[in-house]
């Protein structure tokens, strides 16, 4: 699974903010799934850029200077590319 | 023109949590703010007036903070209804002022996008500007105004800067509703206002770097740390706890010693007869013993309030969530459960912010088996009849520990099975948490809530909590015996009479007559059950409590049943613990709870179950215990 996100991050493939490695600046492609209303009016949109600062149980992300905790459910349901 | 009196217009406060609108309700209203407890609403919607610069009154709202006007939280839904007009007696507000962070305005320009969508009159009132730009954010308001439509007023709340020009801006006539440029036929909304944003940010609110690591950042890297942060955490809350306990004693016993004061006054004032022993006994009496415990209260309030003001709740709740998940709640849970340990009421408030209906009507199900602080007593009496004297204090706090322990792993293990049987939620709220930056408590916020809760605790002991102490007065005193001292009258009474009636209910669990109708008179609040045993083992007053509570202790450890044993064994005993424990004995939580789940059934579900299930476990540890030769 790592490797796997290694090799998506490496040639910029689209993965789940669930795969993204920690540390990682990413920008976010899409949003879909039941939690996506809740997410987007939290900021997590298309084209906003992040940054993962941690993951485990629930993952903490940083964004448009905020952070933000959210559940791997719920990041499961975000699609990110690592930021160019 | 001279200042009018008259209200001409109404201003709500709206924002997204943390954007800072009490701070600028504050500023606004200084000292004239009241809190309006909408009747059949669970959350506070604060008013205030503050006068314009050419003399109007008007008339300001606060309301609670929502991400959206989507309504899927009790405090969102409180929000979304005074915008409408939908609260009873409040017409629509004239203009809404939409109170953004300047920092985060990608995020917080939504609700304000949404407001100009629903027609209302809006300002943009754009705080934080300071800490904004620190970080690096260059601000343009001017254009932020012309692209919008409205006005934009840059501001620093707290520091009182720009309270002056955004009073200027609610100068008559009042601004208009602007029009959502944005809104395109063909594009849901939601779309077509994430990219009007974008670009409004870009033009307006240009960042210099996405991210920059922040003292609240390298803060965080010790609080929310795998180990350190549960470190951190422990202690913080033990030092809470330990704060409550020790430092609250003193006021209670001033209280204690007015109290006693008062009681000896109006004594000596009256003659003896039914209205003293009413005034004395059930008035002073019953209402002192709950404003008691007051000082823990404003304490509880006081520490909760600093917790969430520096931003730490919000990390206490993330390292909770693993904790809570396993007995299926998630870190919302972890405020309203830990301020049950010290009273259940703050506690049921407190679930307000969970967003989930049915988690949180699981977490104010199980609240009360978080031991508050009122069981205390009962435990302080208690144990040390089950350990010898020489036994050491230690092992008194051992049997203490377990008693919250027993109480906590039961209210999660309920919390699950409750969890699993209202099944999945109808909308998903998953953990989804911001995490404030560290900032320096607001000192004047955290008072002014202290103050409103305990002011609401006061009001609640002088109503409620007055009619029960009245009620259970009469009941322990009608019938009249036609002489004999205290104890002779309370078996006479229809209390005592009541208590003869439940010993065969209460004898299965290793008690007689006395120690039921202590127990039954303790449904009102726990600490009455003291008061109730020293009357019912006739104790005399010892001068102090300390001094009440070992001669009461003397006398239950002497008590018999009629053939001779001990009334009390260590068997006996545990079960009264157990049954303290797990009994929901008290009125105003029962009321708390009716309110904030909005159903009287659900709280007397609640009150039903706990009764049966603290006599049902009380008997299997009695009968259990005897078959196994204890």
């Amino acid at each position: 699974m790592k490797l796997a996100a290694l090799n998506a991050a490496e040639s910029g493939q689209a993965m789940t903010l669930n795969e993204a490695g920690v540390g990682c600046d990413l920008r976010i492609e899409g949003v879909s799934g039941p939690g996506c209303e809740r997410l987007r009016e939290m900021g997590f949109c298309e084209q906003s850029h992040l940054r993962k600062l941690a993951g485990g149980r629930n993952l903490i992300c940083s964004m448009c200077g905020t952070r933000l905790a959210i559940s791997r459910e719920l990041a499961e349901q975000v699609l990110v590319r690592a930021a160019g | 023109m001279p200042p009018t009196t008259e209200i001409a217009a109404t201003i709500a406060l709206l924002g997204n949590p943390n954007a800072g609108k009490t701070t600028l309700f504050n500023a606004l209203t200084g000292g004239n703010q009241r809190v309006g407890n909408y009747s059949g609403v669970t959350v506070d919607v604060k008013e205030g007036t503050f006068f314009t610069p050419h003399g109007r009154k008007l008339r300001v709202l606060d309301l609670p903070g929502c991400y959206s006007l989507r309504a899927d939280s009790p405090d969102e839904k409180v929000a979304v209804d005074a915008l409408l007009g939908k609260l009873p007696g409040a017409a629509p507000p004239d203009v809404v002022v939409c109170v953004v962070d300047a920092s985060h305005l990608e995020r917080h320009l939504q609700l304000a996008l949404q407001v100009v969508e629903l027609g209302l009159p809006c300002v943009l009132a754009l705080n934080m500007v300071d800490v904004a730009e620190r970080s690096g954010l260059r601000l343009d308001p001017a254009k932020l105004a012309a692209e919008l439509g409205i006005p934009v007023l840059p501001m620093q709340a707290s520091s009182g800067k720009g309270i002056v020009e955004l009073k200027q801006a609610l100068r008559f006539p009042l601004p208009h509703a602007a029009t959502a440029t944005w809104l395109m036929p063909g594009t849901a909304p939601e779309a077509a206002r994430r990219s009007y944003i974008n670009r409004l940010c870009e033009l307006a609110a240009r960042r210099s770097a996405v991210h920059q690591f922040s003292g609240s950042d390298r803060a965080d890297q010790v609080l929310l740390h795998p180990l350190w942060g549960w470190a951190c955490l422990v202690a913080i809350l033990l030092g809470v706890f330990w704060s409550i306990f020790s430092f609250a004693k003193i006021p209670m016993g001033w209280i204690e010693m007015a109290q006693g004061a008062l009681g000896a006054w109006v004594t000596s004032l009256l003659a003896s007869g039914d209205l003293r022993s009413l005034l004395v006994d059930g008035v002073i009496g019953g209402v002192g013993g709950v404003v008691m415990f007051l000082p823990q209260i404003v304490l509880l309030f006081l520490f909760i309030g600093l917790l969430e003001s520096t931003g730490y709740m919000a990390r206490a709740a993330f390292l909770m969530d693993a904790v809570m998940a396993k007995a299926g709640l998630s870190g919302k849970a972890f405020l309203p459960l830990f301020s049950s340990y010290a009273c259940a009421i703050p506690g049921v408030m407190a679930t307000r912010t969970i967003h989930s209906a049915k988690e949180r009507l699981v977490t104010i199900f199980v609240a009360p088996w978080m031991s508050c602080s009122a069981r205390l007593p009962v435990y302080l009496l208690i144990v040390p009849l089950l350990l010898h004297e020489n036994e050491g204090s230690w092992k008194q706090a051992l049997v203490l520990f377990f008693i919250y322990a027993l109480g906590t792993l039961s209210a999660f293990a309920a919390a699950r099975v409750l969890r699993g049987r209202l099944g999945p939620d109808a909308s998903t709220g998953h953990f989804l948490l911001e995490m404030p930056p560290y900032r320096m408590p607001q000192w004047s916020y955290i008072f002014r809530h202290v103050v409103e809760r305990a002011w609401a605790f006061v009001r609640n002991a002088g109503t409620l909590i007055l009619g029960i102490s009245i009620l259970l007065w009469a009941l322990s005193t009608y019938p009249k015996s036609s002489g004999g001292d205290a104890a002779d009258q309370l078996a006479h009474s229809a209390m005592g009479r009541v208590g003869v009636l439940i010993e065969p209910l209460v004898k299965p669990l290793g008690f007689d007559g006395r120690t039921g109708t202590a127990v039954l008179t303790s449904f009102s609040a726990r600490e009455v059950f003291n008061a109730s045993m020293a009357i019912l083992f006739r104790v005399r007053d010892g001068g102090d409590k300390q001094t009440t509570r070992g001669m009461l202790r003397e006398q239950i450890a002497a008590a018999t049943w009629p053939d001779g044993r001990p009334l009390f064994t260590p068997l006996s005993l545990i079960s009264l613990l157990v049954f303290y424990i797990y009994a929901l004995q008290c009125l105003p939580t029962v009321a708390v709870v009716a309110r904030e789940s909005a159903s009287w059934r659900w709280a007397l579900g609640q009150f039903t179950f706990m009764t049966a299930f603290a006599w049902c476990a009380s008997l299997l540890v009695y009968q259990g215990g005897r078959l196994l030769g204890f």
